[in-house]
This record gives C-alpha cells, sequence and structure tokens, in this order.
C-alpha cells in the first residue's frame, strides 16, 4: 500500500497573508484589539504596586514624601539598603523565616503525603472515618484561646519553634488534591513493583513518589509559599523577638505606622520612614518571587492533576 | 464508618461544650467590693514607711512579671539604663512578655483569656478591660486602693473623682489604672501653610469655624494653582476622623474619632443618640458644604500618606496635624527640596456652644493580673505601682531619666537633657535618642506621656508650649458625663446594636460630606434608617442603666 504522507496542517495565518481570501472577520479584529488592551491593562494593574515599590526602594524619603515616585526611582539612593542591613534583628528574623519555612515544608510534606497515599486506598479500613476527621477541621475550629491553651500551655510550645511549624502541617485542601492524584496512579505499577518483592513503603518511596513529582512539587509550593508568609502562629506564640520570623518584622514596621488615634496619642506616634518600609518588604518577597518561575509549570499542571478523575 | 450527619452534629456539640468551658475561669471569689488589706505572707519586700513623698525600693529583691508593649520607635533593649536602675535603685526587675505594639491588643487578650495574664499589663485604654472582668483574670484595683498613697493624692490634688468613678464597672468596682494628667491633653487641630494663607492676606487664626471656611475661600481664590484649599488625613478609617472629632465639642457633640453613638444631654439629664441630633447634623452640613464649595478635597477616604503628598507637595495649603505632626511635615518639606516652609498648627476655633476642649483627663492606663493578689510580693508591686505612675519622683524618672545621666538641673530648676541625647523635638539630630538608648519617656512607665502640666510642658519646645498653652488659656473642659453602668446582658445586648449603627452613622456621614447624599433632603430618611437599626432602644438601655446607677448611689 503506497500512504501519502499527510499534508502539513496548514498555517491559517500564512494562508490569509498569502492568499487574502480567508480575513478575520472585522469583529473578531477588534475582538482581539479589546482582549489585548484588556490583557495589559490587568498586567499593569497587577504589576504596578511591585514596580512602585521596587521605585520606592531605591528613592529618596524626601521625594516619596512629595508624592514623585511612580515607576521611576527619584533621588536613587542605596542608602536605605544600608541602614536595613545593618539591622541585627531583621537578619535574625529572616534566617528564622529560612528556618520555619524549611522545617515546616519537611513536616507538612511528611504529613501529607503519607495520609494522602493511605487514604487512596479503596480497601483502608475506615478510609471513610479518616476523610472525614480531617474534613471536620475544615469547618470547625476550635477557636483561639482553647488552640493557645493547647499549644502554649499543653504542649508547652510556647517559645518553641514546633508551635509554628506542626499545628498548621496539614492542610486539608492539599491532603485532598494529593489524595485524588494518588487515586489514579495506576494499580498496576504498584502491583508489579509488589510482586517484585516491594514492601508498602518501599512501593510507596521508590514507586509512587519518584512519579509523582508534578503534585509533590506543587504541594512544596503551596506549604513553602504558605510558611514564608506566615506570621499569626509565631505572633501568637513567640514572646521574644529574636524568634520571629521576618514577616512578624515587617508587619511591626507597616501596621503599627499606619494606625491611627490610639497609636498616635502622647507622643508615641510611629515614623517609618516609606522608603525602609519599601526595602524591607522588597526584601521579604524576594525569594518567593525568585523560586516562582522555576516551580510554576509544576504548579499549574500539579493543581490541575487531582481535579479531573476518570 | 461513613459519616453521617448525626455524627458532624454531636462532635460540633463536643467541641462547641469544650469551647465554652475553656473560655471561662473562675470568677472573683469575693463578693465584697470594699477595700481589701494584704497579710503579711504577700508582703514580700514591701516597705513599712511607704507613702507620699518616699521612693520606693523593695526591701528585698522582686521580681514582676509584665505584658510589655514594645513600640516599634524604640525597641525594647535588656541593657537600658531604666532597668538598671529599677533594679539597683529599687530593687525591681522584670519577667517579661515582650509583644510588638502593632499586634498589642490582641495577644493581651489572649493571654488574659488564656490565664497568662501579667502581674502587670502595660497600655491599656480605659473602657477595653470591661471585656476581661467576668473571666476573672483581672484584679479589681479599687479594693486595695488605700495601698496606693500617691494615686490617691493626684486623683484629689487634680480633682478627678468624678472621672474616678466613671470608670466603676456593674459590680460596683473600679480595674484600670488609668494615667492621670493634670491638664487636659490637646493636642490636635489644623495644620496650615503660612505663606499660602498669608498671600491670601489671612494672619490671624480663625475664632469661629465659620471664620474658618472663610479664609479657606480666601486661601482657595489667592492660590489658583492649588487643588483644594485643604485635603484631610486621618480618614481612612473613620472619615474626617480628626477634623470632626475636633469640630464636635464647639458643636455640643461628638463625630469622627470621638463618634459615640450616646451623647449625654447636660440640660435633659440624659443620654440621647449623637447621631440624629441637630448638633450634629449642624457639624455634617458644615463639611459637606466645604466639599461643595471646592475648599476640602473630597476624597475623604484617602491614605495619610497621599494626603501628606498633597501637602507637602503644595497641592493642599491646610491639614489636619497634631504636636508631634508639625516636626514630621516639616522633616518632609525639607526632604522634599521645598526648603524651611512657614507651618502653624492654628487655635481650635469656636463654634455655637462656645469654645471648650473635650472631657477627660485620663490616659491610657495598666492592669493588675488577679493572680499577682496571689504572689509573695503583691504589696510590694502595689507600692511599686504607686510610685512609679503616680509619685511626683517616679513621674519625673520616667519621663526624664536620672539626673546627671541623663539630665541635668537649671538653678531655676528647669531639666536640661545632656546635649547627645535626643527627644522628639528636643536636640534633634543627636546621636542618642533618650527613650531609645535610655528607656525613658517609654509609654509602658511613662503612660502616654501624661502627668503634672509641669512635665509635660517640659518636653515640649517653646512653640508647642506656647501653642499649648493657648489652648488651656482660653478653654474650659466639658464636664464629664455620668456613667451608665451596664450590666453584663445589657452589654451584650447593646454591643450589637451599637457596632451596627456606628456603621451606619459613619458611612451616613461620609455620604452627606462627599455629596452622595443630601443634608437638606435627605436627612430626615436617614433618621428613619437609623431608628429602625434600633437607636431607641440602645438608648432606652443607657438611660435605664444610668437612672439605676443614680438611685444606687
Amino acid at each position: 500500500m503506497v500512504t501519502e504522507p499527510l499534508p502539513r496542517k496548514p498555517d491559517i495565518a500564512h494562508v490569509r497573508k498569502e492568499t487574502g481570501v480567508i480575513r478575520e472577520s472585522a469583529g473578531y479584529r477588534v475582538f482581539r484589539v479589546v482582549n489585548a488592551v484588556a490583557l495589559l491593562l490587568v498586567c499593569a494593574v497587577t504589576l504596578y504596586p511591585f514596580v512602585n515599590l521596587v521605585a520606592k526602594a531605591f528613592s529618596s524619603e524626601g521625594h516619596i514624601a512629595a508624592g514623585e515616585v511612580n515607576l521611576v526611582p527619584r533621588g536613587f539612593n542605596l542608602e536605605t539598603f544600608r541602614v536595613v542591613f545593618a539591622d541585627d534583628l531583621f537578619w535574625t528574623n529572616y534566617a528564622n523565616t529560612f528556618l520555619y519555612t524549611a522545617v515546616g515544608t519537611v513536616i507538612a510534606m511528611a504529613i501529607t503525603s503519607t495520609y494522602a497515599y493511605a487514604l487512596s486506598k479503596p480497601h483502608l479500613k475506615g478510609r471513610s472515618f479518616f476523610v472525614g476527621i480531617a474534613v471536620f477541621t475544615m469547618f470547625f475550629g476550635g477557636g483561639l484561646i482553647p488552640n493557645y491553651i493547647l499549644v502554649a500551655t499543653y504542649l508547652g510550645w510556647r517559645n518553641s519553634m514546633w508551635a509554628v511549624v506542626v499545628p498548621g502541617a496539614l492542610s486539608v485542601f492539599n491532603l485532598l488534591v494529593m489524595k485524588a492524584f494518588f487515586e489514579n496512579f495506576p494499580a498496576e505499577l504498584e502491583e508489579a513493583a509488589a510482586i517484585d518483592g516491594l514492601t508498602t513503603y518501599g512501593i510507596f518511596l521508590r514507586i509512587v513518589l519518584p512519579l509523582s513529582k508534578a503534585v509533590l512539587a506543587t504541594m512544596t509550593l503551596f506549604y513553602a509559599v504558605g510558611l514564608w508568609n506566615s506570621w499569626f502562629a509565631a505572633f501568637l506564640y513567640m514572646d521574644d523577638k529574636s524568634l520571629f520570623p521576618v514577616t512578624v518584622y515587617l508587619r511591626n514596621l507597616i501596621a503599627a505606622a499606619t494606625g491611627t488615634q490610639e497609636i498616635t496619642d502622647g507622643g508615641e506616634a510611629v515614623q517609618v520612614a516609606a522608603n525602609i518600609q519599601a526595602v524591607t518588604m522588597l526584601l521579604t518577597v524576594l525569594p518567593i518571587i525568585c523560586l516562582y518561575p522555576f516551580i510554576q509549570r509544576y504548579f499549574v499542571s500539579g493543581v490541575m492533576l487531582g481535579s479531573v478523575k476518570g | 464508618m461513613p459519616i453521617t450527619r448525626r455524627a458532624l452534629v454531636g462532635l460540633a456539640g463536643v467541641a462547641a461544650a469544650e469551647v465554652a468551658l475553656s473560655g471561662c475561669t473562675d470568677g472573683p471569689t469575693d463578693d465584697t467590693a470594699g477595700p481589701l488589706t494584704i497579710d503579711d505572707a504577700h508582703s514580700v519586700g514591701a516597705m513599712d514607711d511607704f507613702g507620699v513623698g518616699v521612693t520606693f525600693k523593695a526591701t528585698e529583691p522582686v521580681e514582676f512579671s509584665l505584658m510589655y508593649r514594645d513600640h516599634t520607635n524604640y525597641p525594647v533593649k535588656d541593657d537600658w539604663s531604666v532597668f538598671h536602675r529599677f533594679a539597683e535603685d529599687h530593687n525591681v526587675t522584670f519577667s517579661r512578655t515582650d509583644i510588638p505594639m502593632a499586634d498589642f491588643d490582641q495577644k493581651k487578650a489572649l493571654l488574659i483569656g488564656s490565664g497568662e495574664a501579667t502581674d502587670i499589663i502595660s497600655v491599656t485604654y480605659g473602657g477595653s478591660e470591661t471585656q476581661f472582668i467576668t473571666g476573672g483574670a483581672i484584679l479589681p484595683v479599687s479594693s486595695y486602693f488605700d495601698y496606693l498613697p500617691n494615686f490617691q493624692q493626684k486623683i484629689k490634688d487634680w480633682g478627678l473623682e468624678a472621672d474616678l468613678q466613671n470608670k466603676r464597672q456593674a459590680d460596683g468596682r473600679i480595674y484600670h489604672l488609668p494615667g492621670v494628667r493634670e491638664a487636659p491633653d490637646v493636642q490636635y487641630s489644623v495644620v496650615i501653610r503660612e505663606d499660602l494663607w498669608e498671600r491670601a492676606g489671612v494672619t490671624e487664626d480663625p475664632a469661629t469655624w465659620e471664620e474658618f471656611q472663610a479664609q479657606l475661600q480666601m486661601v482657595k481664590d489667592a492660590n489658583p494653582e492649588i487643588d483644594y484649599p485643604m485635603s484631610d488625613r486621618w480618614t481612612d478609617s473613620t472619615t474626617l476622623g480628626s477634623f470632626l472629632s475636633l469640630m464636635a465639642t464647639n458643636y455640643d457633640t461628638v463625630a469622627g474619632w470621638g463618634y459615640a453613638n450616646t451623647f449625654y444631654d447636660e440640660d435633659a439629664g440624659k443620654y440621647v443618640f449623637s447621631g440624629t441630633t441637630d448638633e450634629y447634623r449642624e457639624v455634617v452640613a458644615y463639611a459637606a458644604g466645604l466639599v461643595e464649595a471646592g475648599l476640602l478635597d473630597p476624597e475623604v477616604t484617602q491614605s495619610d500618606d497621599q494626603a501628606v503628598q498633597k501637602f507637602i507637595s503644595g497641592r493642599s495649603a491646610t491639614i489636619s496635624g497634631n504636636t508631634q505632626t508639625l516636626a514630621e511635615y516639616r522633616t518632609k518639606f525639607a526632604d522634599s527640596g521645598a526648603g524651611d516652609v512657614p507651618i502653624r498648627l492654628i487655635s481650635i476655633p469656636g463654634g455655637p456652644a462656645g469654645s471648650k476642649l473635650p472631657s477627660g483627663r485620663f490616659t491610657s492606663g495598666i492592669l493588675i493580673g488577679s493572680k499577682a493578689a496571689e504572689q509573695p510580693y503583691f504589696k510590694a508591686l502595689l507600692q511599686f505601682v504607686d510610685w512609679l505612675y503616680y509619685s511626683d519622683e517616679g513621674l519625673e524618672f520616667a519621663q526624664w531619666g536620672v539626673e546627671g545621666e541623663t539630665f541635668t538641673r537649671g538653678a531655676d530648676g528647669t531639666r536640661v537633657l545632656n546635649e547627645d541625647i535626643a527627644w522628639s523635638s528636643i536636640n534633634a539630630g543627636a546621636p542618642k535618642l533618650l527613650n531609645a538608648d535610655y528607656g525613658y519617656s517609654n509609654g509602658v512607665f511613662c503612660l502616654a506621656n501624661g502627668s503634672s502640666k509641669d512635665l509635660v510642658f517640659s518636653m515640649m519646645t517653646e512653640e508647642i508650649a506656647d501653642w499649648t498653652e493657648r489652648q488651656l488659656d482660653g478653654k474650659e473642659q466639658v464636664p464629664t458625663a455620668p456613667a451608665p453602668l451596664l450590666d453584663e446582658i445589657e452589654l451584650e445586648q447593646t454591643s450589637l446594636l451599637q457596632t451596627q449603627l456606628t456603621d451606619a452613622v459613619q458611612a451616613a456621614t461620609a455620604g452627606f460630606i462627599t455629596g452622595q447624599r443630601s443634608v437638606d433632603d435627605d436627612w430626615d430618611a436617614y433618621v428613619a434608617e437609623i431608628d429602625s437599626l434600633g437607636a431607641s432602644q440602645l438608648i432606652d438601655t443607657v438611660n435605664t442603666a444610668l437612672e439605676r446607677a443614680k438611685t444606687a448611689e
């Protein structure tokens, strides 16, 4: 049988240009313009605060006070960075953030992936109960004070890293996404591994996990970003500022300076220069901004992974 | 096991009961509101001869637990002079829980609610103690007033008895130890750019708000390049918070920051709903008139930064300010390259109700945890608190530090801060700061910088002292209104009403001022709306409680 090579798929844009036959309708062209403009606007709105922040970080206080700084730094200076770098507390807190994020992410991933894997097995006895007790926490919480008493008093984790990294270690949303992912994992692979002599743990660690990089990367990013940005737990359980993460440091610079009457009472007004705020914010988001582009491709595919069953 | 709905409800019930149980601790054990005595077992370190004019020094070292409000401008340091002095001169050390000021109130409430209240709970505003009383974690300090001789003397000497009576809670006791001021606290007014105002030929401060409006008009006419003669700050959380509050006193009402739903009508001897009174309407109509005439920037939701930027860049000529922001504005003018722009705080203009100052001479204060009463050093703690916050010596120490170390005293008794130490506008640019490097003039030990008139003025620049003196001279304080003592159930009932009414009044106020609603046409509709939200129910409850308090006396 003679097989003819299939004709190449026509390049519509090329054909249009060459022949002038298939023309875009006027409506479509209008749509494309409007669409592009709208999306560019969305981009601009999203990017503006970031660019403005960067511009402020490199500007002099006076130009910021006069409202002259928009997209380009005015009165360029690096002095502000020097001032912020000179604060030991900033670096201590920055290091804490790294530590809490790293340890917290490891704990969270260990708990979430093992729990999700176990739940993904239909033959698990009491499976719906185990799903139930996890889902229950999405709707009910003990409340702030009981939580505090539990963590600080009964567990004795006041001024301890564990108070920050353990209580939030299981995100039920992440658990369910992962569970759905593992449910779609081909059972044949696991059976083959079992026949070849791997134990349950062996299957999980040597077969399932290496083939689940997308979902693992996504969950790691979710947890890491969450922990990086979190400040409340540390604020609650830490009484010593050398234990704070950098987010609490940042919050004190910004929230205290924007307080109203009560805080400005009696010679107690807080004045933190706008450029110091900008530099601190910039330094705080920098690691996450640097990380995002590299993980983002997993991010989208990973989130979609668990979502379609079948 | 499948999760049935019934199982979930059961679990929820258990969880709810748990919350309810852990939320409450033992209430106060004694039922007497009268004075109590402290036995020897709780007098470790206490002085036998403590009294007015005696310097407190514990007879043996004592350590008090302290919830410390950590201020962003002067982060706490263990090696501060103030801590050395406490330890060496007074035998007092602290085990501190440092809480950043940004969320101080939240963590304070959490710790108190969890039974972790410390001996001394710093920087607490009057009224906020009410929420903690039923939990029993706060000491009813009125039972121990006999141990606070300096406090009692200040209350008597400065005529604060009526204000103190007002601090009584529904059980007749006082829980909050306030900071006390000899002279009323006046800090807020309106800051003008003198150069732009002089161009309009205005050199005198306006005597009334009417005159202020006329002057704004002249400034607008004489300076066509500015956007608005006035663009205000402190307006993002409460519309024109400072400006309306400033004005309201002289219209015999409350507004802006000072707004409260209930306002005491002296003549009638009872409370009325503030937001619908004719006086409140006048204030709102005045501000709306300013916006309508193009004299006030209608951007009443702008941030402080935006408003200040307009002022600094010369797009507006007037902005709200206080005695500290004058320095802030000057620095910003200098930084922006505009140079030495002349600005000043104007005298607070009068209104239809005359020229008055708001009532009240209590500032933020402290609470004492009820567990402190079980400590062996309880009596020493009370003596220390009394000495530090209420004795002349303690007040000066907290404000100025120690003579020879941080300041010197001239022949006429005036205190002079050492040259290498700066505080606020004094010795600006000096290498050290009185608060950040020494720990004095610290809001935790020196309550809102409020104390004797002499001490308050001693820390002011000549300009500010002059302005403050003029305000105090010509103006009388509005008398303190009697406090209705709402019981727990009434508080619960009214708190919901309070929130929704305040929100509705503030939203409508913003609407009227920006011109979305017309004061002339829509006022009646607004009054009806407020009534339907339960304004009269609130007023009835408050007035009933007021009657009850009156008959109880």
